[in-house]
């Protein structure tokens, strides 16, 4: 319900919360969809204190029966981090990536060997 | 709000009336619950017309959603005790809500002021929900399972409504300046005419004596004048007056001018076309 930006740059702790940086009167809300599946982030709601911040997550959130369990944290305990130096160095980095690592006639040859093991 | 694809909204797992033979109770009890599924259901059916007036002008959007929700719970309920009513006396639960006279709505009076401002709305609706409860929970051990089965499914909802208006009185029922005050000129305004939810009914001792109803309304009244009165003296608001349920609790020869205009809305639609399906 609220400007997603809005946290200003700089103005974490040193546990990188928002803390003052965030609208006090943001709770974000966590859902899970149905047993087994993970908490996913659904959005946002604004409220004055904890308890009508879970009513308006009920309501927001499940009153069509769309969750089984909510999670309702307020914004300003976030720990934000966005800083590009830890997130997005400039070097290239493919060699972190498993792509170019052919694993298809391997996975064939193991397949018939696990295949033959049954037999 | 995320824009993530939802479920459809209507998932009717199981039908929410059980089925049952209406021809096996003894007919005066039938008439007798019937007359009680009529009260409850103009009760919430009033209320949730009431209440769904905030919808787009409530205090703040979260609240505008919430109390739009609520609202329709009580639409809700209002249709399982038609429907169930129906079930009983072969009427169409439709024809029950929409096509009635004023006069014939048997909702307490306490529902017919117009909702006024938001204090004075969450007032009437904490005072209607928490009398609404004693009334409900009376009737959770029913004789007549499929009005227990619906009672215990309309419970675990209205114990959210508690919640949420236990929260609002709180909130401005604490908050010293204009909010207190306003929740006092409410309870001053309606404390009293909140025993008209436990008006007496016809048939209430038939009721009583078939274990359909734990206890006669005059006794639930003081139940839910003492749970009530609890609650408000904790917040250091006034308690419930002392006094028993007024017979016409129910009763509107005269609809009043209020009650008229309501009707006028919630029948708006089925009075342009007859028969009319949506």
């Amino acid at each position: 319900m609220t400007d997603e930006r809005r946290p200003a740059e700089g103005r974490r702790d040193e546990a990188g919360r928002l803390g003052a940086g965030a609208d006090p009167d943001v709770w974000e809300v966590f859902r899970r969809e149905k047993d087994g599946d993970p908490m996913r982030h659904a959005g946002n709601v604004r409220a004055p204190d904890r308890e009508l911040a879970m009513h308006y997550a009920r309501e927001f959130y499940s009153r069509r029966n769309e969750s089984v369990r909510l999670w309702v944290v307020p914004r300003t305990e976030i720990s934000d981090l966005s800083d590009p130096d830890l997130l997005q160095p400039p070097l290239d980095r493919s060699f972190k990536k498993p792509g170019g690592y052919v694993m298809r006639d391997k996975l064939e040859i193991a397949k018939r060997r696990a295949g033959e093991g049954a037999e | 709000m995320t824009t993530e694809s939802r479920r459809p909204t209507r998932q009717l797992i199981e039908p929410d009336l059980p089925a049952f033979d209406a021809s096996a109770l003894d007919p005066e009890l039938r008439a007798a619950i019937a007359e009680l599924l009529l009260t409850m259901a103009d009760d919430e059916f009033v209320i949730g017309f009431r209440d769904s007036e905030w919808t787009g002008i409530a205090p703040m959007l979260e609240e505008d959603v919430a109390f739009s929700s609520l609202a329709q719970d009580e639409i809700g309920h209002a249709r399982l005790f038609y429907e169930l009513r129906g079930a009983l006396t072969g009427e169409d639960p439709d024809r029950l809500a929409f096509h009635r006279q004023p006069s014939e709505y048997r909702h307490a009076r306490l529902l017919d002021a117009p909702r006024q401002g938001w204090a004075f709305t969450i007032t009437r609706r904490w005072l209607y929900d928490t009398a609404d409860s004693i009334r409900l929970a009376a009737l959770a051990n029913a004789s007549f399972a499929p009005l227990a089965e619906v009672v215990a499914k309309v419970r675990r909802e209205e114990r959210y409504h508690l919640m949420h208006l236990d929260a609002w009185l709180e909130r401005l029922g604490t908050h010293h300046g204009r909010p207190r005050g306003q929740v006092l000129t409410a309870l001053k305004q309606l404390a009293a005419v909140a025993l008209t939810v436990f008006a007496p009914l016809v048939g209430e001792q038939v009721l009583v004596d078939a274990g359909v109803l734990s206890a006669p309304m005059s006794q639930l009244a003081d139940r839910w004048r003492s749970d009530a009165t609890a609650r408000l003296c904790a917040l250091n608001l006034r308690p419930i007056p002392a006094g028993t349920p007024p017979t016409d609790g129910r009763d509107r020869p005269q609809p009043d001018e209020s009650f008229l205009w309501l009707w006028k809305e919630f029948t708006s639609v089925a009075r342009l076309e007859e028969g009319a399906q949506w």
